[in-house]
């Protein structure tokens, strides 16, 4: 029997969408576009027509709105999806989510949960210039009473959007623009789900660990088969999956058996979720660290619209590559 | 000459696919005619001439993705000849990475990646002489362990800094004396005052609490060890597993306890309780300091299961991966110093156990057996006994089922 099928990223995220929605009947969703347009990157196509307007709601552009309806449909049971056109609107709606989603559990002393997801892309690489390009995990990953969630494969897509979507909490589901065209093997069952806070080890290597998520996960791993190849050097390559929860067991083994560590982000290098991973590993296994946690980040600009300037504003395998070296003292 | 080009059909589009050629090269077109169908992230759609002419060579393939912008052929004039056009297929396990060629045009155009990590660096002045040496937290630690004084290192890192290849290169140096052998000369002592961590404060606690409320005694057995080390070298010779003296001791004692339940077992405030299984701690020395990880139910493993179980248990507490439910849980203990040349020693009971074995170093030495001096393998062992719960003589009774396991090994096979 087949138990895997190869599928974008893009299809594994609206499948998981629509078997949720076949298996409970309070599952929605609503955004942008979503319904007769089919989603600005199709995430959402034939949605519509399945499930009709009262289940796949196509919305104003008011982000705050969008936001604020789904929160009351969550205290009072249903469980919503919020597409965002891209995370970067969803700014808008940063009190909604932060002020309200975040924190009625805890105004109600436990007696109302908010079982929510706000999906949608994130990140740069697609030629959507500044205010379109940029990555909000540590942003969102600051505040108690939310998951933040950035998968970097198709089968984590989809296994992860299926907790968030039967989940108690309200989800911030950052999905990477980038990767919508990306396939690999996802699993048929319709019960696979992956578990938040844990982190996987993508790659097993004893020369130094490299720490990722989402798309940079996959440009590290392009990084770690080169080194391998060219220069016998081992990475070990961690995806963290889930910001918050934050699983950091696995790189603390990892930081034992190799004593050196990578992270990298596609964001800005200040207050960044690598500084958050990097300060983790050095208040934890000090004494295995052979050479300073070493970063690899976005440029500190506004993402520009060039291509050829986007390029190099956004982390290189050449950056993974010399941070790697560096950490080793091979450079 | 009209280039047909691949559109961007949205924001998102970066390449689009090749789904089907309707028109062959050479064949005629008509402006508005259906040249090809593309695929992109959004639609499936026709690419329609925009001058009428020729068709000329595809630049892709139907199945092909082509970067936005990219040619897929050109409609040639009357009269005109086509150079190929340039093939620009991008290569679809390359979703993710960044087109090279894109990215070297990028490197011409705007000149070359500055080195990021760089950034992070700021040289430091040397050290000054005598002053503090600079080195990495592994390089510490590994200098601490194996005895090099980092004032003998010179720091290849950064700025001076000594890194973990540093000291073992230097420890490569001064291992050319004789192996095991002092080594010669030893570090200069220092004054340090190290603090307590968990793991040291735990062991302290621990051990307080045990010869404090706990009355010990201790029993002193010598036994033959002769036939158990030759049992030992033949299972050795046969099967090439790794086994060592201590992991028959391990079974020996677990098979013995099975025999006297009351020394398998703990003080209560209210009750003696004697467990139902037997699960034999290891006393283990790390880096760290002691822990006894638990071969669980030992009376019911052989002696490789228990080796390789004692090996694996060891490593992992070297590597301080343990599990609590892999050190904890124990209904006796065996500390073996064997292993340092010790000849016998008394160990501190291992709360909640009732006793604890310290078994010694197993040496040649001269004894009287039927009134001749023959040399035969002995070893000691001493057991610390809680005498809230064992009695001497019920000790004493332990020790003597011991001996016979020991002293006829087949026994434990």
């Amino acid at each position: 029997m087949k138990v895997m099928s190869e599928k974008s990223y893009r299809d594994a995220i609206r499948e998981a969408m629509m078997e949720e929605m076949d298996r409970d009947a309070k599952v929605l969703i609503m955004g942008e576009d979503i319904g007769v347009y089919e989603g600005t990157f199709r995430i959402t196509a034939g949605m519509l027509k399945k499930y009709g307007p009262k289940r796949v709601i196509d919305t104003p552009i008011a982000e705050a709105g969008m936001v604020g309806t789904a929160v009351g449909m969550a205290m009072l049971g249903l469980r919503p999806i919020v597409e965002m056109m891209t995370m970067n609107f969803a700014i808008v709606a940063a009190d909604q989510i932060l002020n309200h989603a975040a924190k009625v559990r805890y105004f109600s002393g436990g007696q109302v949960d908010v079982p929510m997801v706000v999906r949608g892309p994130q990140g740069a690489g697609v030629q959507l210039s500044a205010q379109h390009s940029q990555s909000f995990e540590s942003f969102y990953a600051h505040f108690p009473g939310i998951h933040v969630v950035a998968p970097a494969t198709p089968a984590d897509a989809k296994g992860m959007l299926k907790t968030a979507i039967r989940g108690r909490d309200p989800v911030i589901f950052l999905e990477s623009a980038a990767l919508y065209g990306m396939k690999g093997e996802v699993p048929d069952d319709p019960e696979f789900t992956v578990p938040f806070g844990k982190s996987r080890v993508a790659r097993e290597g004893s020369d130094v660990t490299i720490v990722s998520f989402s798309r940079m996960l996959q440009l590290s791993l392009i990084v770690a088969d080169k080194l391998a190849k060219d220069e016998g050097i081992e990475c070990e390559v961690i995806d963290l999956r889930t910001l918050r929860p934050l699983d950091m067991d696995p790189v603390y083994a990892s930081v034992t058996k190799t004593h050196r560590a990578v992270v990298v982000q596609e964001q800005w290098k200040p207050f960044g979720a690598a500084a958050e991973i990097a300060a983790s590993i050095t208040e934890t296994v000090f004494d295995e660290l052979d050479a300073p946690v070493a970063r690899v980040t976005g440029e500190d600009v506004p993402m520009p619209y060039a291509r050829s300037l986007e390029l190099l504003a956004t982390p290189h395998e050449e950056d993974i590559e010399r941070a790697v070296k560096r950490v080793m003292y091979k450079s | 000459m009209a280039e047909i080009i691949m559109p961007k059909m949205g924001d998102a589009m970066t390449e689009g696919k090749v789904v089907k050629w309707y028109k062959k090269p050479g064949d005629p077109v008509k402006k508005g005619d259906a040249v090809a169908e593309i695929e992109t992230d959004k639609v499936n759609l026709d690419l329609e001439a925009e001058t009428a002419g020729t068709l000329g060579e595809h630049a892709a393939n139907e199945g092909d993705m082509v970067p936005v912008g990219g040619v897929l052929a050109n409609i040639l004039a009357e009269g005109e000849k086509e150079e190929a056009p340039q093939r620009r297929v991008t290569d679809k396990k390359d979703s993710v990475k960044h087109t090279t060629g894109e990215y070297q045009e990028a490197i011409e155009q705007k000149g070359p990646r500055r080195d990021r990590t760089q950034a992070n660096v700021v040289e430091m002045p040397a050290a000054a002489e005598g002053g503090r040496r600079r080195s990495s937290p592994l390089a510490r630690r590994m200098a601490r362990d194996l005895g090099v004084s980092l004032e003998q290192v010179q720091g290849s890192g950064p700025s001076g800094r000594i890194v973990a290849a540093d000291v073992k290169n230097a420890r490569g140096a001064a291992g050319s004396q004789p192996a095991g052998g002092l080594t010669e000369p030893a570090a200069p002592l220092e004054t340090k005052v190290i603090p307590l961590t968990a793991m040291r404060r735990t062991i302290a606690r621990r051990l307080a609490e045990s010869t404090g409320p706990i009355p010990h005694f201790y029993l002193t057995a010598d036994y033959d060890v002769t036939n158990l080390l030759s049992v030992r070298q033949q299972m050795i010779d046969i099967s090439g597993a790794k086994l060592s003296l201590n992991d028959f001791i391990i079974r020996a004692v677990a098979l013995a306890l099975r025999h006297h339940p009351n020394v398998n077992a703990s003080w209560g405030d209210d009750a003696i309780t004697q467990h139902g299984e037997v699960h034999v701690g290891v006393a283990v020395a790390t880096a760290d300091g002691l822990i006894t990880p638990v071969i669980r139910n030992a009376d019911q493993k052989s002696v490789t299961g228990i080796a390789a179980e004692v090996r694996a248990l060891a490593d992992k507490a070297k590597n301080r991966k343990l599990k609590p439910d892999e050190y904890q849980g124990s209904t006796f203990t065996i500390s073996n110093l064997g292993a340092w040349g010790i000849e016998e020693f008394t160990a501190i009971i291992n709360p909640p156990n009732a006793a604890i074995l310290a078994v010694g170093t197993a040496e040649s030495r001269p004894v009287v057996i039927d009134k001749q001096i023959v040399v035969r393998e002995r070893m000691k062992v001493t057991m610390s006994c809680d005498h809230r719960v064992v009695d001497g003589a019920l000790g004493a009774e332990f020790l003597k089922t011991l001996r016979q396991y020991i002293e006829q090994p087949l026994r434990l096979l």
